[in-house]
């Protein structure tokens, strides 16, 4: 696994400099609670080989509004609204409850202070 | 324009499995435009695999997220477990696990069929293919000890070894089976009736399977020749096995049910050789290290690339484990997939996406 680091300014320019869809399988997004900070992460595999995957990532605050990777892949919508509710980052033109409905406890992934 | 009415399927249905629901727009029976929500059924698998359970126990926990793809799950998270405690498997377990993904590719192919052929108005279809299903069901007893949710692969490797005569046993059945299958291909391909009902229902092309970053059978059927048994050498040999890939070219659900039942027949000459070909060896790799760093592992369950993300921190419990169920990827295509065609094909189109929801959601 390759891991590229980008930043919230800079990621719809790298990942849009990278994805080509008939090159690059868009596998899913994904967050990991790193305490004060949380690193996410956007995951793509080759379609040729040697079928190498690929992961561009960030660190951001948890208040901080991430870029939406929408207009560069279609289907990201989905991994964006699960992880809106699942960790409750910020994505832009992106709302809640998707995954959860209003009841539910919110942010389950969140780490407990 | 005519004029348009909003048709709510589900969440629940007479037509669908699982909880999930969409909303149709239809103009003159022909569906405009989806609307669609699958997650009915959180259950917060993947914080209780960070909280409640050492990283031996989560294979355990996540052959729970499935009751149709549970090996592809248990072996997902082993390799990913695997790779973060740098283990190697005994090639014996690989074999098995082999065995296993594909005997389980086969009863969850024949029961989409089964579905398909139901939600198409063929009763007597769907009935003799569960009766053909049924035979795998008990095959996977027979080797994993349980019908569903079988807790096979383990971290290390497999819990079970395969007795002589269950191998006899597989042996029989596929003999019995294989002229089953010529008849259900038959059946699917040539019935009028049935043809008719599924060609051009539900179609995308291979450039919106692209798009949409489609997998699995669903992609597969559009002429998007990708599976993860092509990619991945390195954790299980599936071209030692004899794994080709199956594509088709419409896209609908009429290739859909060509391509799962071609890929019958891949599983049954891979399930052979892994029978004839098994290594003698350990059937599990012990460790006492705790799982460090990050890693993910790729396996095609038979719904697709199923994707898993583990985290861990040199202690029991892992600091973060990620689940990508096939179906999670197909959720834009499967809304794509309705438009324009009849509203009375939906409930064939839903069935031939073979949408897991249970996995999806976790």
């Amino acid at each position: 696994m390759k891991k590229v680091e980008t930043t919230v300014e800079s990621l719809k320019r790298d990942i849009g400099n990278f994805y080509q869809p008939d090159k690059h399988h868009f596998i899913v997004m994904n967050a990991v609670d790193l305490g004060e900070k949380l690193e996410v992460q956007w995951f793509f595999s080759d379609y040729d080989p040697p079928y190498d995957i690929t992961t561009f990532y960030t660190i951001i605050e948890p208040q901080e509004e991430l870029p939406s990777i929408k207009e560069i892949i279609s289907s990201a919508w989905v991994a964006e609204a699960e992880l809106v509710d699942l960790i409750d980052i910020h994505i832009e033109n992106t709302g809640k409850g998707f995954v959860l409905e209003e009841d539910s406890e919110m942010a389950p992934l969140r780490k407990k202070k | 324009m005519g004029k348009q009415y909003e048709i709510p399927v589900g969440a629940q249905h007479i037509s669908l499995l699982e909880p999930l629901h969409f909303k149709f727009t239809t103009e003159n029976e022909r569906i405009v435009d989806t609307a669609a929500n699958v997650f009915y059924v959180h259950r917060g698998i993947e914080k209780a695999c960070c909280t409640k359970f050492k990283f031996r126990q989560v294979s355990f926990v996540v052959g729970r997220v499935c009751g149709l793809c549970s090996i592809s799950h248990t072996t997902a998270y082993s390799q990913v477990a695997e790779k973060l405690v740098k283990i190697e498997v005994p090639p014996r377990a690989k074999y098995l696990r082999m065995l296993v993904i594909e005997l389980d590719r086969i009863h969850s192919h024949l029961l989409c069929l089964s579905h398909v052929a139901e939600n198409s108005g063929f009763e007597a279809l769907f009935m003799k293919t569960m009766q053909y299903r049924e035979a795998f069901m008990e095959l996977l007893e027979a080797v994993c000890g349980n019908r569903v949710q079988y807790d096979f692969a383990i971290v290390g490797g497999v819990a079970r070894d395969l007795k002589p005569t269950v191998v006899l046993m597989i042996r029989e059945r596929m003999d019995h089976f294989r002229h089953q299958l010529e008849e259900l291909i038959d059946i699917f391909r040539n019935n009028w009736t049935l043809s008719l009902k599924n060609k051009s229902a539900g179609a995308i092309s291979r450039d919106d399977a692209l798009r949409l970053n489609v997998v699995g059978p669903f992609a597969r059927a559009a002429g998007l020749a990708i599976d993860v048994r092509n990619e991945t050498e390195d954790l299980l040999p599936w071209k030692e096995v004899g794994f080709t890939i199956v594509t088709g070219t419409s896209g609908d659900v009429y290739a859909r049910n060509l391509v799962r039942l071609h890929e019958i027949e891949v599983s049954m000459r891979i399930i052979e050789n892994v029978l004839d070909g098994l290594p003698e060896s350990a059937l599990v790799t012990e460790t006492k290290a705790f799982p460090d760093g990050e890693a993910v592992v790729r396996i095609e369950a038979p719904r697709g690339e199923l994707f898993y993300y583990a985290k861990g921190n040199k202690t029991q419990v892992l600091e973060r484990l990620k689940i990508k169920a096939p179906t999670f990827s197909n959720i834009s295509a499967m809304v794509e997939g309705f438009q324009g065609s009849e509203y009375g094909s939906a409930p064939a189109i839903i069935a031939s996406y073979d949408p897991c929801l249970s996995c999806t959601a976790r």
